[in-house]
C-alpha cells in the first residue's frame, strides 16, 4: 500500500481563478488520482476545470508530475513521493 | 415601454452586447463577455427584471453560464452550469440552447451532447430532464460534423418541441415529462432508411404564439436523393411535416424565424449544400408571406457577389418593434440588419468574431 506524502500542486494562472488566485495548493496523497480526489474535495471548481464529469483529464489539460507528463509515469496511478510537485498546465494553443 | 433594442452576439471570442433607441438608428456595441471563450448561445430574457445570459464553453477547463443583470453592461458567472451526474458516462461539451420556461426564473438548456437541462433559479443550478436525456433513443442518436448537440426548444403551453442533430424532431405534450420521436415527413438523405423514425438532422424549428399548430423546420437538406426535404412545415403540432421549399435556391440551411406578428410570414437563408455558402456568392434572406407557398428573395444592400460566408443555425433573428428588424449574423464575423422585415440591408458590425447567434430583446 502506498503511503500518503505531502506534494505541492502548482496551478498555472490561467487555473487560478477556479480557486481562489492560489497558485499553489498543498495536499496529501499517495498518488496523482488520489491528488485528484483532494483538489475535488478542497477545490471544487478547479477539479471541475481539470477534469469532466466522469473524472476524465481534460483532453486540453496537461499534468506534470516534476518535469514529466503523466503519460510518461503511469498516468494517474503514478506513485507520488513527499515534496513532488504536480503542475497543472493548459496545452499550448495556435491558429 | 421598453425603450431600448438589446442585441446579445455570441461569437467564437465571447459574448457581445449592442443596443440602439427603438428607432433603430445608431447601435453601441460592448464586450467581449467572456473574452477568447466561445459562445454558442444567449437569451434575452425581459419576463422580469431583464436578465442575459451567454453560455461560454471553454475548450480547454469547460463550461461556464454568464448572467448579466445590468442590460449585458457587464456578466457574472452563475454558481453552476449544467453538467451530467458523475455515474451518467456522459461529459457536457456545450450548451447550444438557451430558452426561458414558465416562471420567471425558470431556465431550460440544451446541450451537447443531447440532453436538456431545467432551472428554476435563472442559472444558478441546474437539473437534467431525464424525459429526453435518458430517452430509449438517446444512446443511438449520432453526431454531425456539429456534435450531437440538442439546439432547439420551441415551448407552446404543455407542448414542448425539441430538435436535436442528430437525433430529430421530438415532441412533449406533458410538459417536458415524457417525450415522443415525431418526424413524420422529416427526411435524411445521408441515411440508408430516407424516412427513419428518428435520427434526422433537424437544423432549427420556429413556431408563431398566434398559430399554436403551426411549426416551420429547417432540415438538413441539399441532397438531390431527397430534394425538398430541407425547408418543412407542420399544421399538427409537429406530427407529420411536408415540404415547403419550392421556390428556393436550395432548401439547405441553418437558421429558420418567423415575422413576430404573423405566422404566415417565415424567413430563411438558403446556402449551398457542399459548402454551406451563399448560392452563386450571392447573400440574401429568402422571405414566404404564405406560409412558404412562394417566396422572394431579400437583398437589398447585401453584396451582390463574391460572399462566401455562413449564417448558423442560431444566428438569425427578427424583433418585435413595429416594422420589424431581421438580424443575421455570419460567420466572417459580420452582423446585418435587413430594416423595414428585410427590405433595407445595412451591416452593423463587419469585424466581429466568427458568430456563433444572434438574440434580440426589447429592454
Amino acid at each position: 500500500m502506498a503511503c500518503v506524502a505531502t506534494i505541492t500542486i502548482s496551478v498555472s494562472s490561467p487555473l487560478r481563478d477556479f480557486c481562489g488566485a492560489q497558485s499553489e495548493i498543498h495536499v496529501g496523497a499517495a498518488t496523482l488520482r488520489d491528488a485528484l480526489h483532494e483538489v475535488e474535495r478542497i477545490e471544487p471548481k478547479l477539479h471541475r476545470a481539470i477534469c469532466d464529469e466522469t473524472g476524465r483529464v481534460r483532453r486540453h489539460v496537461n499534468l506534470f508530475v516534476n518535469e514529466l507528463h503523466m503519460s510518461e509515469r503511469e498516468g494517474l496511478d503514478t506513485v507520488l513521493a513527499s515534496g513532488d510537485v504536480v503542475t497543472i498546465l493548459p496545452a499550448v494553443s495556435g491558429g | 415601454m421598453a425603450e431600448r433594442v438589446v442585441l446579445c452576439i455570441g461569437t467564437k471570442k465571447g459574448a457581445f452586447v449592442a443596443d440602439a433607441p427603438r428607432s433603430r438608428g445608431r447601435f453601441s456595441l460592448r464586450g467581449p463577455f467572456g473574452p477568447g471563450v466561445s459562445v454558442y448561445s444567449t437569451l434575452i430574457d425581459t419576463r422580469g427584471q431583464p436578465r442575459l445570459y451567454a453560455s461560454s464553453c471553454n475548450a480547454f477547463f469547460g463550461m461556464k453560464m454568464l448572467r448579466s443583470t445590468d442590460l449585458g453592461k457587464s456578466f457574472k458567472e452563475t454558481k453552476s452550469a449544467p453538467a451530467f451526474a458523475k455515474d451518467d458516462g456522459r461529459a457536457l461539451a456545450n450548451v447550444w440552447a438557451l430558452e426561458a420556461g414558465t416562471g420567471k426564473k425558470d431556465l431550460f438548456a440544451g446541450v451537447e451532447p443531447a440532453a436538456l437541462f431545467h432551472s428554476d433559479d435563472a442559472g444558478d443550478s441546474w437539473q437534467k430532464v431525464s424525459g429526453i436525456s435518458d430517452h430509449d433513443h438517446a444512446r443511438a442518436w449520432r453526431p454531425g460534423n456539429g456534435g450531437l448537440c440538442l439546439h432547439t426548444i420551441v415551448r407552446d403551453g404543455k407542448r414542448m418541441h425539441l430538435g436535436i442533430s442528430t437525433g430529430g424532431h421530438y415532441l412533449s405534450e406533458d410538459g417536458g415529462a415524457t417525450f415522443s420521436a415525431s418526424n413524420g415527413g422529416i427526411g435524411a438523405a445521408w441515411s440508408p432508411v430516407s424516412y427513419p423514425e428518428f435520427g434526422q438532422c433537424v437544423h432549427k424549428i420556429a413556431g408563431h404564439e398566434q398559430a399554436p399548430g403551426r411549426l416551420y423546420m429547417q432540415n438538413h437538406g441539399g441532397d438531390p436523393k431527397l430534394p425538398g426535404i430541407g425547408v418543412l412545415r407542420s399544421d399538427d403540432h409537429g406530427r407529420t411535416w411536408r415540404s415547403i421549399a419550392k421556390g428556393l435556391p436550395s432548401d439547405f440551411g441553418f437558421p429558420i424565424a418567423v415575422h413576430p406578428d404573423d405566422p404566415d410570414t417565415v424567413y430563411v437563408v438558403p446556402l449551398e449544400g457542399t459548402t454551406r455558402t451563399c448560392p452563386g456568392g450571392s447573400p440574401g434572406v429568402w422571405r414566404s408571406e404564405n406560409g412558404g407557398g412562394s417566396w422572394t428573395k431579400l437583398a437589398h444592400g447585401l453584396p451582390k457577389k463574391q460572399s462566401y460566408f455562413t449564417v448558423l443555425r442560431d444566428a438569425m433573428t427578427v424583433d418585435a418593434v413595429r416594422s420589424p428588424a431581421l438580424y443575421f449574423g455570419t460567420t466572417t464575423g459580420q452582423l446585418w440588419i435587413g430594416r423595414d422585415g428585410g427590405e433595407r440591408w445595412e451591416c452593423l458590425f463587419d469585424s466581429l468574431p466568427p458568430i456563433n447567434c444572434v438574440k434580440v430583446g426589447l429592454a
